[in-house]
């Protein structure tokens, strides 16, 4: 009997896995079949920035939440990694609201390369996509994406800091995650800025890692090291707050100019106080409306979304900052949305 | 390793009072409770680490005098001070965790979960700065009580333990804060990591008293003393009658509390709470402390050492900034430094252990 068993084990069952497996198992990928069903009317959409817990995203939420509720009939499903480089854990959330069975999935790539296959899984099982702030490589053309010409943005700041410079001076460069689409494009900008303006001399070049305390040490130690710098540009939020910590701390507010990107409550707050002298401001808002706007049209067929345009973006200064156009850029809300 | 000895019963006394100082200052008889043969082989080697460390602080610190002509300057040093000072006290408290064999994973999590928590009682609750610091390390210590208890009374290896309220305290971040940063602290508040006594930067100062604290427990008191005990042998420990779950709970709780101090120590530099403040700090606590010559197996390490670890990893940062020398190959000079920290020790220690054995 045992002796039987044994055989049944070693002999019969590779046979039959063998006779299965030719006879049509193939072997492949899963993918997830989603449940796409119309539900009674109400569009289903999952809303994915490229992390929470950011100003800049929190206002993308506001842009999102304020189209879906005036198109109606429209669930906003908001949820984010913690971590703008969490690339694996976006796409781990992307995929478990596709198995949920949303009908449009609107996103803001982590990495425009690792996540193109999402997207392409999504069309494959009739899931709408859109992108917002930063899409994918390469980008399906029927895909729109809203979100901000960085390079544009960034060298129009720098020709801000430039300006403030008189054309000549010692600057540094905080970036924030080398490597990044959105940290090589601000980069970039930053770069054809410096070209034109040939006075300009870069002398540091230190990430933060997106981190407030590493961008206030780094800084530190440029000004230590260059006592002689005169200004400064930032790539994100918590680079500008640290480096304008740094020179504050080193009672060099207004000596040394800061041009950053973002304009988060604290960063506003610094603006006034002239340790910031400029602020290039995204419409995080924009972004998110236009997006799910766009989603829901999609969703509903009604006609073809508005293409991928670029949403904007201003430089932001002590002078300007009271006008009611920026007021309403740097605090959206539905009653009052920005341009 | 050259101390797996018997331990033959020699139980610690339990009463008070009696036995005062066995730990540095009395080398000849009242064997300590590490047991005979620890006694001078495990002082040298000891040692050894401090010296391997300390001397390649120094190398840095003269090739940094010399290559960065700012290096060297009233301004620098109060810098570093200051930056190395929220490592350095969290150092404190791990190095006592990995004396008892223990890890602790969490303090990068907790110390962001103090550092919001703190400032949030004050900014919202208007609570004074005192109140919103010893906040933070209430927090802290809770935390690590937590810690200690999963490790200590459920029987949890540490690093589960600790690799859980990892998560747990970066999640009760997110959920108190809903993941933006918390601002509004008064501005006094700032006087914790920015201030200075005369020239004296208070983080520097709480560097020092953090370190004369740790090493007075890990010496001069009956919790340091079985730290090492249990670090060394946990199951001769249990034997001989050391309460080896209180004390493992309490090693837990002050290495909590003093994640908490880093939390309001990094939160005060930059007068706010922020929620993914410390990600991947544990890993740099762990490196100063090990390159301080604490064994990751137990019972071995000091204060003294771990805070040399701390400045080590520090100018090494701040060095490399002032050169212009990029993130990406800054963290591949700090692991190579690593091992070479490691190696070098123990390569001496085989030496030593060749010589003596």
């Amino acid at each position: 009997m045992s002796r039987a068993g044994a055989v049944l084990r070693r002999r019969v069952l590779p046979l039959v896995c063998l006779v299965a497996l030719l006879a049509g198992c193939s072997v492949h990928v899963r993918k997830p079949t989603g449940v796409a069903a119309a539900h009674g009317g109400t569009v289903r959409l999952a809303v994915i920035p490229k992390a929470i817990g950011f100003d800049f995203w929190e206002q993308v939420r506001v842009g999102a939440e304020c189209a879906a509720a005036e198109r109606g009939n429209v669930n906003v499903y908001w949820d984010g990694v913690t971590s703008e480089d969490d690339v694996s854990g976006q796409q781990s959330l992307l995929q478990d609201s596709l198995a949920q069975g949303v009908q449009g999935l609107v996103y803001a790539a982590t990495d425009a390369k690792a996540l193109a296959d999402v997207t392409r899984t999504a069309r494959e099982q009739g899931t709408e996509v859109v992108n917002m702030d930063s899409g994918t490589t390469p980008q399906p053309p029927d895909v729109p994406v809203y979100a901000t010409n960085n390079v544009q943005a960034a060298e129009r700041g720098t020709q801000l800091l430039a300006d403030q410079l008189g054309g000549r001076g010692k600057v540094a460069f905080i970036e924030f995650q080398p490597g990044t689409s959105t940290n090589e494009t601000r980069a970039e900008g930053f770069f054809r800025g410096l070209a034109r303006n040939p006075g300009l001399q870069l002398i540091a070049r230190q990430s933060s890692n997106s981190d407030y305390n590493t961008a206030l040490q780094v800084t530190q130690d440029i000004l230590t090291a260059n006592p002689d710098l005169n200004g400064i540009y930032a790539g994100n939020e918590p680079s500008v707050l640290g480096a304008a910590e740094a020179v504050r701390q080193a009672g060099k507010a207004g000596q040394v100019k800061i041009i950053g990107w973002d304009t988060s409550e604290g960063q506003v707050e610094s603006l006034r106080d002239g340790v910031i002298t400029g602020l290039i401001a995204q419409n995080p808002f924009k972004m998110g409306y236009r997006a799910v706007d766009a989603a829901v049209t999609k969703v509903r067929k009604e006609a073809a979304p508005p293409p991928s345009t670029d949403t904007g973006s201003t430089v932001v200064t002590k002078e300007n900052m009271g006008t009611p156009e920026i007021q309403r850029l740097l605090n959206p809300s539905c009653a009052n949305p920005p341009e | 390793m050259s101390e797996q000895s018997g331990s033959g019963g020699t139980s610690p006394d339990g009463r008070s009072g009696s036995s005062s100082e066995p730990g540095e200052g009395g080398t000849t008889t009242a064997a300590p409770p590490e047991g005979p043969l620890s006694g001078l082989t495990e002082r040298m080697s000891g040692a050894i680490s401090q010296v391997a460390a300390a001397g390649a602080l120094i190398v840095v610190f003269v090739a940094l005098s010399i290559a960065a002509p700012s290096f060297l300057t009233a301004d620098n040093l109060f810098n570093l001070a200051s930056q190395t000072s929220v490592n350095a006290v969290m150092a404190v408290g791990v190095t006592l965790v990995i004396i008892t064999g223990g890890i602790d994973l969490s303090v990068g999590s907790v110390s962001a979960l103090s550092g919001v928590l703190g400032v949030l009682l004050m900014a919202d609750y208007g609570f004074d700065p005192l109140v919103g610091i010893l906040g933070g390390l209430l927090v802290g210590a809770v935390a690590g009580l937590v810690n200690g208890l999963l490790v200590s009374v459920v029987g949890l290896p540490p690093f589960i333990a600790t690799l859980g309220m990892l998560s747990v305290g970066r999640g009760l971040v997110l959920i108190t804060t809903g993941a933006v940063a918390v601002f509004g602290a008064p501005e006094s508040f700032r006087l914790l990591g920015q201030g200075v006594i005369g020239a004296v930067p208070i983080p520097l100062v709480l560097i020092v008293l953090v370190a004369v604290g740790g090493h007075l427990v890990l010496t001069r008191t009956r919790l340091g003393r079985y730290a090492y005990v249990m670090g060394s042998n946990s199951e001769a420990a249990r034997l001989s009658g050391v309460p080896v779950r209180k004390h493992t709970t309490w090693v837990y709780v002050l290495s909590g509390m003093l994640a908490g101090l880093g939390g309001m120590i990094a939160a005060s530099r930059i007068n706010s709470g922020q929620p993914n403040f410390g990600e991947g700090l544990e890993l740099d606590v762990i490196a100063a402390v090990v390159i301080g010559g604490a064994s990751l197996l137990g019972g071995r390490g000091t204060v003294l050492g771990s805070l040399i670890g701390a400045f080590l990893v520090a100018v090494i940062r701040n060095g490399a900034v002032q050169l212009n020398i990029g993130t990406f190959y800054q963290n591949v000079l700090l692991g190579v430094i690593i091992w070479l920290a490691v190696w070098w020790d123990i390569y001496q220690r085989r030496k030593l252990a060749g010589e003596s054995g």
